[in-house]
This record gives C-alpha cells, structure tokens and sequence, in this order.
C-alpha cells in the first residue's frame, strides 16, 4: 500500500469512526446509568437524520402517507447555507433526544417501575425500535432521502494535498463529521466530569440508592441521560445523513450493531472506551483490503471477536470484581 | 373414517381442478414497492397500473377487462417468495409479472414454475432466467446484450481510455452477473482491468473502495449495482477527486438516481433496453400517457413493467379468440398462456418482441445515454448514436 493511500485511509477511518464514536456514547451513557443496553437507538439514530431532513427540505415525494407533502413550498427557512443547516442540525438532534425521552417514560420506565428483569427492558427496546422503524416507513416510505448537495456549502473537495506524487482529497462532510464529533466529545467530557449535572449523573450511575438519599432526583436524571443519548444519536444520524444520503428506515440498523460493537470493543459503560471503540472500528474498516472491503462488517465484528479473547472487559473497561 | 377422509380428499382434488378463471382477468405483478429496491420497484409498479388502464380503456380482453393483483416483493428472496404464493393460490392469477431483482427470480420463480404459472420478468437481466423453467420469460433485454454497447461507446467518447476499474454489488445477484459481461467487455475491446473492487448494496460509506479506483490511476469506472449505493459511489467517486468516464449498469438505469447522486450524475453513460424516443405506435401513446401524468419522460423500468402486462394480455386475447376465457379450467389456462406468450410477437413500448422457445426475449433496438443533470434533482438522459 502507498504512503498517500494509507493517509487517505487513516483520514477516511477517523472521520467514520468519530461518528461511530459519538453514537456509540448514546449507548455508553444509557448503559452508565440503567445496566442495560437501548436497542432502540440505532431508530433514533434514522429519526434524527429524517427529523433534520424534514427541516431543510420537507418534502416527501415517495411512497407513504406523506407523500405529496410539502412543508415549504417557497423553500425552507431552515435551508440556503451552511450555517442554518447547522441549526437544523441541532434542532433534529434535540427532536431525536426528547423521542428518546418518550421511549424512556414509554418502554423503560414501567418496567422499572416493577422492578422488571433488565432483559424484560431489552426486549422492549427492541420492539420500540421495531415500532419507529415501521412507523417511519409507513410515513414517508421506503426509499432514500437525500439532504441537497450543497447543505454545508459548494466547497468541495474541502481539503487535499500531495503526498509524493500522489494526491489525498477529504471531503468537506468528512472534515466536518470530524470535527463536530470532536467538539462533541469535549462538551460532553466537561458536562460529565466538570458539572453538578455530571456529577449527579455520575452518583446515579455508580448507585442509584445512594444518589436519592443524597437528594438528587433520580429519575429526572435518567431522563437527561435518555436526552443527551438520544441527541447523540441523532447528531450522528444526520452526520451520516449528509454524508451518504438517508437510506431508509432500517438506515439505523448497521450503525446499531456497529455501535454496540464499539461499546463493548471500547468496554461497556466507559466513556473514553466508546471514543477509543469507535475510532478502532472506524480504522479497520478504512483499512480492510479494497478487493474485501465488501466484507468491512465481518471484519469490525471479527476484531472485536479477537480483542474480547484478549481482553474481555474490552480495551478500557474495567474488570468485574466478583465479592464472594 | 379413512373412507371420509379419502371422500374429502377427492373432493378438494376436483375442486382445485374445477377452479374456473374469474372476471375481471387477475394477472398477478409482484415488485418491490418497498425496500432500497423499491427506487426501481416503484417505477415498474407505475409503469404496470398504466398498462392497465391503457388495456381496459380500450375493452380489455376483447371486452373482459383485467385486474392486476399487487404483492409487494420488496427487495429479499423471502417477500418474493411470498408474493408469488399468495398470487398463485390465494388470487389464483393467470400469469405473475415480477419480481424486480434477478436475485429474487432465482428464488421465487420456482414457485411459479412448480404450479404451472407463467412468468414474465420485467427487469431481470441476469444470466440464467429463462433457464429456470418451461414457465419462466422476460420482457428485459438480457446484460449480456446491453452492456457492451455502453463500453464502446465511453471508447467512442474517449478513445485514451486504457484502464478500467470495475466495481460490483456482490451481494446481488444480477449485479455480479453484470459485472462479468462488463469484464470480458473491457477485456475485449483490449482494455486494461487494473481493480475490481466489491461492496454491498446496502452500503452506504464507499470510502475505501474510492480510495482504491484512485491509485489504481483508471480512467474508465464500471459501476455495476442498484440505484441507491450505486447513486452514492458515484457521488463519492466525483467528491474525491475522480474526474474520468463512469458507465452505470441497468440498476443505475433509473431517473431515481439522480437525487442520490445530484449533480455528480451528470456524464453518466447507461446502456438501455428502452428509449422514450423509440417510432412505434405503441411507445409514442405510453409515453404520451406517462408525460400526461407524470411531467417527464418514462424510464426502462416503466417500459418493461408495462410491456410485461401488455405481453400476457396480448396473449390471453388471442385464446380468448379461439375459446372464451371464462370457459377455461384456471390450470388449463395457465399452460396455455405460457404457450401463447412464447409463439407470439408484440408490438410493445420496447419496440417489436418475440422470445425463443427458452422463453429468452428478443429484442430489436438498444440505446446507450448518458445522463446530462439541470439541477440538484432533476436531470434526463440524452440518447447517444
């Protein structure tokens, strides 16, 4: 492999695996909290992307119920330059996370309520998910959306430059998938180790006992920690919107085994762990000969296979200390 | 009791072949109205219900009119498998237009071929279809007739081209089959195949398999694949840097592409079965119907899906003549129509047809387009001598 292609790969690996990253935190922080996994955030994940789509373009021309629909007939206000798709951007995210605040009181609550079995809520989950990925289907049909190809501006390529005689293009959404995840992971580090807000996260996540009696509400807090999850992966959902068009309902699906492969790759409940799982999965994949590339998936699942035998807590969690 | 049992056994035996055929005429059409398929699927679907109206508007089966029956196939072996049971017993159709992807033929005609129902598949280009069985034909012309004129005619557009990079869905089963005919095309007209590179149409990030054409300095990509990931690879191609000749292959031959690739699209070149400007009658009135309609020209899959319900209705009017429709036993009818359908000849949107005893269509014209973009969204495919 060429130097220009193995740099092209290592950027091409670290733009995706920053968004496998900042979706797999979701999963991180529902887990954190609650011991269990959401199998409903791969949906959320496709609902942020359709959330923010239905912002900037709000038509819906395929086969559901809303077809023929057109929010804005004279154009969307939301729409026309980069820094207003960046509203819309946020403004899906935000959308995604109060759902994932309603699946939380829907599939998640009553089930604590009754002291269920964590398996019960699993289970639930993963209908919840059934459910909004039908739904979605039903409501706008089963085909691709795409967000207009200029929604983060006309300058493409955003970045390339020689290697010897070779050149290594970036595209502008990768720069900026990078970059947001970036910036994304260091507002959610400081809200997490910085703030009374994390703190109490924290002492909810470590016993959750404990954290009532302290007087903090725990509820209210496992409903922030569904907020934050669920906006985390609907960020990611229109980050990969926009990178390679919506693709369906079931567009969620891969990225929600993909990020429950980085969660427990980068150890289940760590935070850093999620960033680090995701960063490795997104680089293998990168770096999966081009005549297998077709079989990039098998390769992510088959790594974190190889790293568990190794490693079993996964790369930066903790081992379980069993008290007899 | 075994007596009993015997008795109700005979008597469903005899009802079964006692089923008569029902009014209006159920001709069955199974294609993907769902699934990343459904880009293609939807066309077919439209293209269909415009051959129904078309044919009762003007007295249907010398005066009986026909009905289609939808099954949705999606996109996977199992829905059009379904599909194909619930038309053969559940609506007991004459004859089943469908499914959509080769992959799904493979599967599910089967089916039709153990009941006795004829098949006629609109969009299934892959080799081997007609092969399935004595029940089994197509309405779409096969990859290995209209995938080379694409490749000479990037040669005629670029004479410098001398290597290729092919890239192909290997997780469809048409797509693979294509991309062998696109091969031994470049191989044959002494082009150099310097990567072929593999993904999934389910695919989404082709980051890895762009990275690869660029070192591999081609100046002609072959891209075999359906409309959704081979809209993205091509966006993908053109964002990073790739600046030669892409030739799309029949999964690309869909005006849906064009909002997945955008304005990347444009200088696509498809080879294609069907052409809106193609002289005869027959087109000229579908086209005025879709544009009437649809306000653009209609696409292959459109075409075919139509020329699929006109074939089989055709066909049924010409034993109509002979001996009423509703005078035959449904079973009896199924074979006969399958038999009708392959002595035949049409004059279809398609141009004129007939099929070999295999059930193979042979078809006159072909057309290579290259895909020229007015906006983001909209674009057309401008025909090439």
């Amino acid at each position: 492999m060429e130097v220009s292609q193995i740099i092209q790969n290592l950027l091409n690996g670290l733009a995706i695996g920053s968004v496998y990253a900042i979706f797999a935190l979701g999963y991180t922080l529902v887990f954190s909290i609650l011991g269990i996994i959401n199998f409903a955030h791969g949906a959320v994940f496709t609902l942020g992307a359709y959330f923010t789509y239905t912002l900037v373009v709000g038509q819906f021309e395929n086969n559901g119920l809303l077809k023929g629909i057109n929010l804005f007939p004279n154009g969307s206000p939301l729409s026309g330059n980069p820094w207003v798709f960046a509203l819309a951007t946020l403004i899906g995210a935000v959308l995604a996370g109060l759902v994932a605040v309603l699946i939380e009181r829907l599939a998640f609550r009553p089930m604590r309520a009754r002291g269920a079995d964590p398996l019960l809520a699993l289970v639930s989950s993963l209908g919840v998910a059934l459910v909004i990925v039908n739904l979605i289907q039903l409501l706008v049909g089963a085909e691709i959306y795409n967000f207009p190809s200029d929604a983060y501006g006309q300058v493409q390529p955003a970045l390339s430059f020689h290697v010897g005689e070779r050149v290594v293009i970036i595209r502008t959404v990768q720069v900026i998938i990078f970059a947001v995840s970036l910036v994304m992971l260091a507002v959610l580090g400081y809200v997490i180790g910085r703030t009374k807000v994390g703190k109490a996260l924290r002492a909810v996540a470590e016993n959750p006992g404990t954290a009532s009696l302290l007087g903090i509400s725990v509820d209210r807090f496992i409903l922030i920690t569904f907020f934050l999850s669920g906006f985390l992966g609907g960020l990611a959902g229109t980050l990969v919107g926009t990178a390679f068009g919506v693709a369906g309902p079931y567009f969620g699906v891969t990225y929600g085994l993909k990020g429950l492969a980085v969660i427990v790759l980068g150890g289940l409940g760590s935070i850093p762990g999620a960033v680090v799982g995701g960063l490795v999965i997104g680089l293998a994949e990168a770096f999966v000969p081009s005549q297998y590339s077709a079989y990039k998936d098998a390769v992510a699942f088959a790594l974190l296979f190889v790293i568990l035998l190794v490693r079993p807590q996964g790369l930066l969690g903790r081992a379980q200390i069993q008290k007899v | 009791m075994k007596r009993i049992a015997l008795t109700v056994a005979l008597g469903l035996i005899t009802s079964a072949q006692a089923q008569k055929v029902q009014t209006p005429i159920p001709i069955g059409v199974a294609l993907a109205q769902t699934s990343n398929t459904a880009l293609l699927g939807q066309e077919q679907v439209i293209g269909a219900r415009l051959a129904e109206k078309f044919i009762n508007a003007r007295g249907g089966i010398n005066g009986t009119p026909i009905k289609l029956i939808f099954q949705d196939a999606a996109g996977d072996e199992n829905s059009a498998i379904n599909a194909f049971q619930n038309l053969i017993t559940k609506s007991a159709v004459v004859g089943i237009v469908g499914p959509t992807l080769s992959q799904q033929a493979f599967a599910a005609d089967p089916i039709a071929e153990r009941a006795k129902v004829p098949v006629l598949g609109p969009s299934n280009t892959a080799k081997g279809i007609p092969q399935i069985g004595n029940f089994i034909a197509r309405v779409s012309a096969p990859v290995a007739v209209v995938a080379p004129n694409a490749v000479k005619q990037a040669l005629k557009l670029d004479s410098k081209i001398k290597k290729v990079a092919v890239l192909y869905a290997q997780n469809d089963a048409f797509s693979t089959s294509e991309t062998g005919t696109f091969q031994e095309t470049a191989k044959a007209q002494g082009l150099d195949v310097v990567t072929v590179q593999k993904f999934q149409t389910t695919d989404t990030d082709f980051t890895t398999q762009v990275t690869s054409v660029l070192n591999s300095d081609a100046d002609l990509v072959i891209i075999s694949g359906l409309a959704a990931d081979g809209g993205n690879l091509v966006k993908q191609l053109r964002q990073l840097g790739y600046k030669g000749l892409i030739i799309g292959g029949n999964g690309l031959n869909t005006s849906n592409i064009f909002p997945v690739c955008q304005k990347y699209c444009d200088g696509v070149i498809i080879a294609q079965a069907y052409s809106p400007a193609q002289a005869s009658a027959a087109n000229q009135l579908f086209v005025k119907e879709y544009r009437a309609q649809y306000k653009k020209d209609p696409p292959q899959f459109a075409a075919q899906a139509y020329a699929g319900v006109q074939v089989m209705t055709d066909a049924l009017r010409a034993i109509d003549r002979r001996k009423k429709l509703s005078q035959w036993d449904l079973d009896d009818l199924r074979v006969e129509l399958n038999r009708q359908i392959l002595a035949g000849k049409y004059n279809t949107p398609l141009g004129e047809l007939r099929f070999d005893k295999e059930g193979e269509i042979l078809q006159k014209e072909f057309y290579v387009a290259q895909i020229k973009m007015k906006d983001a969204k909209n674009g057309s495919f401008v025909y090439l001598k």
